[in-house]
């Protein structure tokens, strides 16, 4: 194919590409409906990290020491979490691993039986295996920081991310008490600027709805609670799809391989095509 | 000129088919594969761990390894004793026709000179021999050294599972792999040196 | 041992005609010397064709077709089954490539007149092979059972409901069941592994056949049989061994990468491929919110939703589709490719393209006035195309089309 015929090509989709990217931009101007996480704004970035093995083993070791009680991971097989993050069988077993009498070959069905906790909670824990599939990484690690002190809810919290969520905050006791507080913010002119006052100083004024951790009330810093955090988010993409790391490093293989090909191929092809041009 | 274009050509021919055939077994590899038994097929299969420690002398429990029942028997010392008086009625005594793990290690059939481990499925249509360790003579043998007896048919095996002469089971109750550690016998695998 | 070999192959072609159909469908068969990129889709139509046959019958040896088992199968096959995973993104990286292949096949059509005399067979079976795998597509996503195979079928099959008097009894006969159940799930099992995939090899076959007794055309739109050498054979072709083959083979490695890149970075294309509610197993107590279909199905899902009318919706689907069987009779031009036909048609198809893609965007996106209005204009632009083609082809003023390639 010739360079020339290459740029009639795209001259001709020239007029679409503009089009498109227009409407694109008109359409997010008329967008109606909130994010996915709802009153918190947008989801913090979350990147994960699964050849992490160190951060892998701690998010799984604070879900089954936090959240096996009472959400299982029933499609996920307990001696191959232990495989798959490099801990040795034994001291899995021995350490997290509660209830003696589960083998390696069996699935991670939960602690608690559906019926009960569904009558104790209005509904059934939700099985997390696929969690970070359905919601989202980012979802996840905003959801699990983003609780604060409600004295309206039955557990007397609630949760910017999923307002009005039936699940209490069970690592309080690692992050803290988190309050909704108010908070004096600069105004921004249409310009983008900050306004002044004749004298020069920044005009503020009151903003509330962010999330503030009281000092000193949880176990853990903020920054040792975000990478808690952030290590059991890492944990649950890993469960969502054992196999993404091994399939994100295959693929790099697979590509280059096709790439060979085409590369030969191509040569092949225009050798032959002299025949005939 | 046609000379090079020609050696070219197959140059480029022979590359192209070489790294293109080269990717067929690669392909063919996750289609392969997943015929392999699969991680719940695995841990159905898995070995079988039991504490033997508080069986009784001459008790025999059952237990289910792969889809199969698995007899596990703790021997009084009388019934090793009398495991020679029984010999001239046996078909095979040394386990010669079939392949045996633990041949001539112990006469239990065994790595473990007190427990006998063995498959509970008759070697003629599989049905499973119920378990007669009393010695006293029986409607299917006048002097009965205790062992098994398949209601099915009425083949007859000793106290270790070997099959009697004459009867229609052809070869001796198999023996799974399994390994004692301390007082936990595990089924489904050979343990090595334990 | 060669003599050997040649005599039971003597003894085999004098009773079945290997050697001669495969020079004259395959080695020796004359195809025209100048094409472009586009004329390769149809061949990796058919790669992934295969590609789809052979990796979903390994999906179905892990696969329980029960309403209680077929979501855990699916994970079953993607933790449990050695590389099952890789399998099942095969099949659904192949799904959502099949369609951006034909859709690109088909707009070659509409490019370069592929459709006209006497290709129209060959176009109309394309056109039931485009519906076959819009049927396949369906059935197929909802045997994982997730909320999105759920609430998807909900939909689609509440359509049926639409058509007065019968509707609601055939609603009920398709599912089945009162609700969907796992009786619709094994039903559309038995439609997706069996009876479509026949079908569709069945006019894959017939569009080959079709193709071959009146020869491929290219992108001047030049008929190529018009000069022949002194065997008959056209002057402006090719046999397509080895000469059409390694393009196909260049196309095919290209193909390729794109789809491992996919597959293996993508799968679940940013929620487009596998959607995100798809993960989660069938409720129908909670619906999710946003149902959407995947994104192949959006442009029609988009003009579905903008029509007001339940009944009218469904009719202005139909036709969407049911238009483009008709499409070598609404084209009267004297002239087969869009290189030479006159300004009207370039503008028109140049608003197709644009109508159809945003039709595509809209239809994955919520409602709202705004996009509604869009739909709407969007689809009368769609259908103006095709209505007004008769006019702007017949009158518009065409180039000369050379004689040879």
């Amino acid at each position: 194919m010739s360079i020339k015929y290459n740029l009639k090509m795209i001259s001709k989709f020239r007029e679409l590409i503009i089009f498109a990217t227009l409407l694109f931009c008109v359409n997010n101007l008329f967008a109606a409906e909130g994010g996915p996480c709802k009153d918190y704004g947008e989801c913090d970035e979350f990147k994960y990290s699964l050849n992490d093995m160190a951060s892998l083993q701690k998010g799984a070791s604070t879900f089954l020491n936090y959240c096996y009680g009472c959400h299982s991971l029933q499609y996920s097989r307990w001696g191959r979490v232990a495989t798959d993050l490099q801990i040795p069988e034994d001291l899995f077993f021995e350490n997290l691993v509660f209830d003696k009498s589960i083998k390696p070959g069996d699935l991670m069905t939960g602690s608690m039986s559906k019926e009960k906790s569904a009558q104790w909670f209005g509904v059934a824990p939700p099985d997390l295996t696929l969690v970070s599939r359905v919601r989202g990484d980012d979802w996840i690690y905003s959801y699990l920081r983003a609780y604060y002190e409600d004295s309206s809810k039955q557990y007397g919290v609630n949760n910017l991310v999923y307002p009005g969520t039936a699940m209490p905050n069970v690592l309080v006791g690692l992050q803290g008490n988190q309050k909704l507080v108010c908070k004096d913010v600069p105004v921004i002119a249409k310009n983008g600027g900050e306004k002044r006052d004749d004298s020069g100083n920044t005009i503020t004024k009151e903003k509330c709805g962010y999330l503030k951790v009281e000092e000193g009330s949880g176990e853990l810093t903020k920054e040792e609670f975000d990478t808690l955090i952030y290590d059991l988010t890492n944990f649950l993409v890993y469960v969502g799809e054992p196999a993404k790391a091994t399939r994100e490093r295959m693929g790099w293989y697979v590509i280059f391989y096709f790439l060979i090909f085409t590369a030969l191929s191509a040569l092949l092809y225009r050798e032959y095509h002299k025949d005939y041009h | 000129m046609q000379e090079k274009d020609n050696t070219r050509r197959k140059v480029l021919i022979g590359l192209t088919s070489a790294v293109g055939l080269s990717g067929i077994p690669f392909a063919a590899t996750p289609f392969i594969a997943a015929w392999n038994p699969s991680a719940k097929a695995k841990a159905a299969g898995a070995s079988v761990k039991l504490d033997v420690s508080k069986m009784q002398y001459g008790q025999q429990i059952q237990v289910a390894w792969r889809k199969q029942p698995v007899f596990v028997i703790r021997h009084t010392k009388e019934s090793l004793q009398s495991l020679e008086a029984t010999l001239p009625k046996l078909a095979d005594p040394d386990s010669d026709q079939i392949e045996e793990l633990y041949r001539g290690i112990n006469p239990t059939r065994s790595k473990s000179s007190e427990y006998t481990v063995i498959a509970g499925v008759c070697t003629h249509l599989g049905c499973s021999p119920k378990y007669h360790p009393e010695v006293e003579p029986k409607p299917w043998d006048a002097s009965w050294a205790g062992g098994f007896f398949c209601p099915c048919h009425g083949s007859m095996f000793d106290m270790v599972g070997r099959v009697y002469k004459g009867v229609p089971a052809p070869t001796n109750l198999p023996v799974p792999p399994h390994f004692f550690k301390g007082s936990i016998l595990t089924i489904g695998e050979d343990g090595g040196t334990a | 041992m060669s003599e050997m070999v040649g005599k039971l192959f003597g003894w085999v072609n004098s009773r079945l005609p290997i050697a001669n159909t495969f020079e004259r469908h395959l080695s020796k068969h004359p195809v025209p010397s100048k094409v472009n990129f586009w004329y390769l889709f149809g061949a990796l139509a058919s790669v992934v064709l295969i590609i789809q046959i052979v990796s979903g019958i390994w999906l179905i040896m892990p696969y329980s077709n029960t309403e209680e088992e077929a979501f855990s199968s699916i994970e079953y096959i993607m933790r449990d089954v050695d590389y099952g995973w890789v399998i099942r993104y095969m099949h659904t990286t192949g799904a959502s490539m099949f369609f951006a292949v034909v859709y690109l096949h088909m707009f070659r059509g509409l490019l370069y007149g592929s459709y006209q005399k006497p290709k129209e067979l060959v176009w109309i079976f394309g056109c039931a092979i485009y519906l076959a795998m819009m049927a396949e597509g369906f059935l197929g996503y909802v045997l994982p059972y997730g909320q999105m195979s759920y609430w998807g079928a909900q939909v689609i099959i509440s359509l049926f409901g639409a058509i007065p008097y019968i509707g609601e009894s055939l609603e009920l006969w398709v599912r089945g069941d009162y609700y969907i159940s796992g009786i619709t799930v094994s039903r559309f099992f038995a439609l997706h592994v069996v009876a479509l995939p026949l079908v569709l090899i069945a006019l894959v076959f017939l569009h080959l056949v079709a193709l071959h007794e009146v020869g491929a055309g290219n992108p001047e739109g030049v008929d190529i049989e018009e000069y022949l050498d002194d065997d008959g054979v056209p002057l402006d072709s090719v046999p397509f061994f080895p000469y059409k083959v390694l393009n196909a083979l260049v196309g095919i490695g290209v193909f390729m990468t794109v789809f491992a890149i996919i597959m293996f970075f993508f799968p679940e294309g940013g929620g487009y491929f596998i959607e995100m509610a798809n993960f989660e197993e069938a409720n129908p107590l909670v619906t999710p919110e946003h149902i959407a279909p995947v994104w192949y199905y959006s442009p029609y899902y988009a003009m579905l939703r903008a029509v007001p009318d339940k009944l009218g919706g469904l009719i202005v689907m139909g036709s969407a589709v049911a238009i483009l069987f008709v499409v070598p009779w609404l084209d009267r031009s004297r002239v087969a490719s869009i290189r030479y036909k006159g300004i009207y048609s370039k503008v028109a198809l140049a608003f197709f393209g644009i109508s159809f893609l945003t039709l595509g965007y809209l239809g994955t996106v919520g409602v709202t006035e705004v996009r509604k209005t869009m739909s709407v204009i969007c689809t009368v632009i769609y259908f103006a195309f095709f209505l007004l083609m008769p006019f702007y082809t017949k009158y518009e003023k065409t180039k000369e089309v050379p004689k040879r390639l």
